[in-house]
């Protein structure tokens, strides 16, 4: 018999719903799990157990009389650090909002609770979700339980440990450039990105507005479905929130791959310096996904080259001016030694930003300068226009585009913190989604020489998540990927109890 | 593209950052390497028109109540009544 916190998310609510087991138990399970391995993995800033536990008996006491269960009912999840539950701190990891408590809760948090969830706590990431490891935490490093050696992955990494440490079947995160589909596959996990407006974003903390999305990290293909289900959908509170309809996206998705066109750029095992076992892990991906019937077509993506130049470009202009509210003045850290107004705001973003944030502001705000602007920010959004067009004519031709999710399995805790620019391109597989606003999934394709894991991805047309979901699902079933949390404790040994 | 320490120092009083020197000379030579890295955007054919089937539609921004002000004020770092307090708005550059 599996532990309460081994279930699925889809298992937990059908048994909560049908009173075999109660939110209380689940929770309390899940809270259990997550003190015993927390000192190992630090995935969390913050524990909220009391609260977690008076939300559980809530579900129950709705359950007891009558009301409905909800698709997520007694559901434990853990929420990144930048998206706001009403009267609970967001830091964003970051010093500069320490103390910060959200006045308000996002719509696809309240949309979660709506569902029954329990958020347990708030996640570590990467400050202001920059980062590609989870090492740019101004708080705490997130170890990947999987070897406590290597990073989890980032941004979102504080969620992406947490499930793949088997305390909760669900993560929420926010992927601006693959902060939900690295830190996914680094952990052995499936992590879904929305197309740009399928979620509301009211309440995630803005990094670069025209690729934020919020999404979920799951153990199966099919929990990421049923949580996209729960969150996705138009809000009057979130202008770009997109008024499509939204599916059902468990009703197709065992339907399997037959006769699915999918596109694979050609070249692109030679893109991104692919390590050995990854090389040999996306060949074997690609045979596995036609075996099970699916039609490979090579397609052309030159542009591709560029996404990680035009993303670094892009984004790091929006975060510089997203950014800018960060002055002390009206919220989080204030510099107490400060003689006038822009004294308190020199002081007070120098003090409270980490590196790699000053680093981005300072690279977008450069991009965006007067003499510079047209030769960096005006020539990355043309070549965004090129790469939006090639993808528009790919879609023509196939139903989805499938790449590696990463160019490699984790690597080491202090590996790439020194060296920014490699750190940035081990997101050349996932940026051109995030640029273009394509719903992406990373699901797990099996592990490298050293046994750690590795993604696939799957990227599919604009609100296409249903067939891009049922694309993963087949693959998910033919790799034959453990559901089962994976848990290495440093010294190599294996422990899933 | 290499930087050099003054126009860090710009970018910087743009970005209303201030750097220790040590920091300075670190950013000198990584945003130095990062700006070489994206000069490979020149390379790059481009295109001028924005389509309009990829993007997606911005919907109506209609008014609506705000939340109570003092929820928001409850996280300022210093007020008085209603009002956000701050220190001497003169001095410290023309641009202050």
């Amino acid at each position: 018999m599996p532990e309460l916190w081994e279930l699925s998310a889809e298992e937990v609510a059908r048994r909560v719903g049908a009173r075999e087991v109660s939110a209380v138990e689940v929770v309390e399970s899940a809270l259990e799990r997550t003190a015993r391995v927390e000192p190992l993995v630090a995935a969390y800033l913050e524990i909220f157990p009391e609260e977690a536990r008076a939300r559980a008996a809530e579900v129950d006491r709705r359950i007891a009389a009558g009301e409905p269960a909800g698709p997520l009912a007694g559901v434990p999840v853990a929420l990144k650090d930048n998206l706001s539950l009403e009267g609970r701190a967001v830091t964003c990891a970051s010093k500069i909002l320490e103390g910060y408590v959200a006045p308000y809760t996002a719509t696809a948090v309240a949309r979660l609770l709506a569902a029954g969830a329990v958020p347990i706590g708030r996640a570590n990431m990467d400050e202001f979700a920059m980062g590609s490891s989870c090492e740019n935490s101004a708080y705490q490093i997130t170890r990947n339980p999987w070897d406590l050696g290597t990073v989890p992955g980032g941004s979102s990494g504080g969620p992406a440990a947490a499930v793949a440490a088997g305390g909760v079947p669900l993560g929420f995160g926010s992927d601006t450039g693959g902060s939900i589909r690295q830190p996914a596959a680094l952990c052995g996990l499936v992590g879904l990105k929305p197309t740009y407006g399928r979620v509301s974003r009211y309440g995630l903390v803005a990094f670069a507005s025209s690729t934020d999305q919020i999404g979920p990290i799951a153990r199966t293909v099919r929990d990421a479905a049923l949580a996209l289900t729960v969150i996705a959908g138009a809000d009057p509170q979130d202008s770009t929130s997109a008024d499509a309809p939204v599916d059902d996206y468990l009703a197709g998705i065992e339907d399997g791959v037959q006769g699915l066109r999918v596109g694979v750029i050609s070249g692109v095992g030679g893109i991104g310096g692919l390590s050995g076992a990854a090389e040999r892990n996306w060949r074997e991906s690609l045979e596995l996904l036609t075996a099970a019937g699916a039609e490979p077509v090579e397609i052309s993506l030159p542009s591709v080259d560029a996404s990680i130049a035009v993303y670094y470009v892009v984004a790091m202009s929006e975060a510089s001016a997203n950014l800018a509210r960060f002055d002390g003045v009206r919220y989080g850290r204030r510099s107490p030694e400060a003689d006038n107004l822009l004294d308190l705001y020199v002081k007070s973003r120098s003090e409270g930003f980490g590196a790699e944030v000053k680093r981005r502001i300072m690279l977008g705000t450069f991009a965006l300068s007067s003499g510079y602007y047209e030769a960096y920010y005006g020539r990355a959004l043309a070549v965004l226009e090129r790469m939006r067009r090639e993808l528009a004519a790919a879609f023509e031709k196939v139903d989805v585009v499938v790449t590696p999710t990463s160019p490699g399995g984790a690597f080491g805790i202090g590996e790439k913190i020194d060296d920014p620019l490699a750190m940035y391109l081990s997101d050349i597989f996932t940026t051109p989604a995030s640029l273009v606003g394509l719903p992406a999934v990373s699901v797990p394709s099996g592990v490298d020489e050293r046994g750690l894991p590795l993604g696939f991805q799957v990227v599919g047309r604009p609100f296409e998540e249903a067939t891009v979901l049922r694309a993963a699902r087949a693959f998910e079933l033919q790799v034959g990927w453990q559901a089962a949390p994976g848990f290495r404790a440093a010294a190599g040994t294996r422990e899933t109890g | 593209m290499a930087l050099t320490h003054e126009e860090v120092r710009k970018i910087a009083a743009l970005a209303r950052l201030r750097f220790t020197p040590e920091e300075e000379s670190l950013f000198v030579d990584q945003l130095g390497k990062i700006v070489d890295y994206i000069d490979q955007l020149q390379a790059f054919e481009g295109a001028s028109e924005a389509t309009s089937s990829l993007p997606p539609r911005e919907a109506e921004d209609r008014p609506h109540e705000c939340l109570p002000r003092e929820r928001f004020l409850a996280n300022a770092p210093a007020v008085l009544d209603a009002f956000l307090l701050v220190p001497e708005v003169k001095g410290g550059g023309e641009d202050a």
